[in-house]
């Protein structure tokens, strides 16, 4: 304790500015390991809140007291007035990137790649040919099929969803098929004296223990899709998206829109991730990783 | 080494305007797109020596598709940016003060190029057609064009139906647009590439409709000019550049070779770096580098008629200097 006050004494001796900041970010700290400790009720929701309250504030401050240019770094509070006062363009830019966009693309993206796995599991031979496929194809950079892609399903949505596509078919097919491999010989050999067929086999025990690689799977490309519905709106898009909006407003340096644009897409790709996280916490209850929450 | 021998020399030679530190005054010049005969000009002041004669070192910066010119002048990374006029306005307005202290393109090389068996034989038949456009601050001539035309931009049969082209002519030789925003010394010949031939083309010139904006100025930032070396540093810059345009625009096959042999990325090609040329040498000719305010109010009031969405919603007040050109033209 009397040695962060000395830091601050000492670092405010060179500049009181970053003073300033380094005291708040050690009272935070401070609060924060405090709370930890004494376990108040509700720290470990409190606890995160206030390390982001903490990030926010220093940014403010940081902009503010160093009179850091808005075109290099707008304040959190002017990137909240930007949101608040353009909330309809971002809706339509919500809609036609995320909505028409990454969502139709992801489902389709992992859809497919499912139908996929399932496929290979059955076949060796497609397990020879179509995974090399699948993994040439992610290996496609976005900046080169995206023009193309542009170039043959037009600028609306469906280019977006072809990239999204292309984007999550590999994470999920991967995760699709190791799944499948999850489930025992000796679990199935048990299905098998039940006289199980296929179908029921793979409802009743190799999609529930392949749960946890698909929810992976899922996870990872809920981000992905969002980037790839974003990015691919740079190289040709109507004049309406979240990537397109970020191009012109870039352009004309009103970066307060910018980061109003990145936080639709970072709180659209939370909530996407976090409704994955709900369900797998729902269909995979029984899994050891799920037990100690209960404790 | 020898650009420093060279500077050294000059600026004995240059007597009164010698630092007292005797290094060459440094300027880095961040240009809007990638290295190209539309900046002629100052590669010849670099090649031939004229920057070394008022006792500058310069580096050229050269942009590309997702360079702002503005942000890297606001974060230091550059003095000077060459930049559209409606995009600097723009982002002056946005909060970067910056400053227009010398204007080598008198004219504007901006035109809709569309295909003629489109139908649109004037530009007020665009409604109910498609057309596409980079964005990136570029797009601002052609919202306010529409908007004094009173054609919608948001599609339908009396709208026009706008899209965001990447960085090529693609969009209009797949006919996914009937139109395409083109330069008179770029994409129209890329159109032409492609194996299209004129009489397939109808092009309307903004410079003949009176909708022309300012295109390439030299723009920095309103607090260096407070300080008198950063004029003086200017004034030079701009003296060597117009210089080099002149040059540039009497020798524009040479003019063009020198282009080709700073061009880094060995992307560009003689043929339309010769043609370029020589369509830039028709946009400086007859220009000094100072402003014309009739050509800046122009551009001012263009962009300010941006109908619902316009580009600049109040006059700028101190978006322009002379101080700079007449110190350089003073000699």
């Amino acid at each position: 304790m009397g040695g962060a006050v000395l830091a601050v004494v000492l670092v405010a001796i060179l500049d009181w500015r970053a003073a300033l900041l380094l005291a708040v970010w050690l009272g935070a700290w401070a609060l924060n390991a405090w709370m930890a400790q004494a376990s108040v009720a509700g720290a470990r929701i409190l606890v995160p809140v206030v390390f982001g309250l903490t990030l926010l504030t220093l940014w403010e401050l940081a902009v503010r007291l160093f009179e850091v240019s808005p075109v290099i770094l707008p304040a959190p509070s002017a990137i909240a007035l930007a949101f608040a006062a353009n909330i309809p363009t971002l809706w339509v830019d919500f809609v036609q990137t995320i909505l028409r966009g990454a969502l139709v693309g992801y489902v389709l993206g992992c859809g497919i790649a499912f139908l996929a796995a399932l496929a290979i599991d059955r076949s060796a031979f497609l397990q020879k040919g179509l995974l090399p496929v699948g993994n040439f194809i992610a290996a496609l950079p976005i900046v080169g099929t995206a023009p193309i892609l542009v170039m043959w399903y037009g600028f609306g949505p469906s280019s977006k969803v072809a990239v999204v596509v292309a984007m999550v078919f590999f994470p999920m097919l991967v995760n699709a098929v190791q799944g499948m491999k999850e489930s025992d010989a000796i679990q199935r050999d048990l299905m098998h004296t039940y006289a199980a067929n296929y179908w029921q086999t793979l409802l009743k025990l190799r999609l529930p223990t392949a749960m946890p690689f698909l929810f992976n799977g899922l996870k990872i490309c809920s981000t992905l899709a969002l980037i790839g519905a974003i990015v691919a709106e740079f190289f040709g898009s109507p004049t309406v998206g979240m990537g397109f909006r970020i191009k012109i407003e870039v352009g004309r340096l009103a970066m307060d829109m910018v980061w109003a644009e990145i936080t639709v897409a970072a709180l659209a790709g939370s909530g996407l991730y976090g409704l994955m996280a709900l369900m797998e916490r729902q269909l995979t209850f029984w899994h050891p990783s799920h037990r100690s929450v209960r404790n | 080494m020898k650009h420093l021998t060279l500077s050294a020399a000059a600026l004995l030679a240059s007597g009164g305007m010698a630092l007292a530190d005797g290094h060459a005054a440094e300027v880095n010049l961040q240009l809007q797109w990638v290295t190209q005969s539309q900046f002629a000009g100052y590669y010849v002041a670099l090649e031939n020596g004229y920057y070394d004669e008022e006792a500058l070192t310069v580096n050229i910066i050269p942009g590309g598709p997702d360079i702002a010119p503005p942000q890297v002048l606001a974060g230091g990374g550059a003095d000077v940016m060459l930049n559209w006029m409606p995009s600097a306005l723009a982002a002056r307005e946005n909060g970067l003060p910056v400053v227009n202290i010398a204007q080598p393109f008198v004219r504007s090389g901006l035109m809709l190029t569309c295909w003629a068996d489109s139908g649109i034989t004037e530009p007020a038949d665009l409604a109910g057609h498609t057309v596409a456009h980079w964005f990136f601050g570029n797009e601002y001539p052609f919202l306010s064009w529409m908007s004094q035309l009173d054609i919608g931009v948001e599609g339908g049969d009396d709208g026009v139906t706008l899209l965001q082209a990447g960085f090529n002519v693609d969009p209009l030789l797949q006919r996914q647009a009937d139109c395409m925003s083109t330069m008179t010394y770029n994409e129209y010949w890329q159109v032409i590439d492609a194996g299209v031939t004129p009489d397939e083309l109808v092009t309307f010139r903004y410079e003949d409709y009176g909708v022309s904006t300012l295109e390439d100025g030299i723009w920095a930032l309103e607090e260096n000019l407070e300080d008198p070396e950063f004029v003086d540093r200017m004034a030079r810059f701009v003296r060597a550049s117009m210089r080099g345009w002149a040059w540039a625009a009497e020798n524009p096959d040479d003019a063009a070779m020198i282009v080709l042999d700073y061009d880094e990325t060995g992307a560009q090609t003689e043929e339309h770096q010769l043609r370029m040329m020589g369509e830039v040498a028709l946009l400086v000719e007859g220009g000094d580098g100072r402003l014309d305010e009739a050509a800046y109010q122009r551009t001012v009031d263009t962009l300010l008629a941006g109908g619902s969405d316009p580009v600049i919603s109040a006059a700028p007040e101190g978006a322009f200097t002379h101080v700079v050109t007449d110190a350089a033209l003073a000699e």
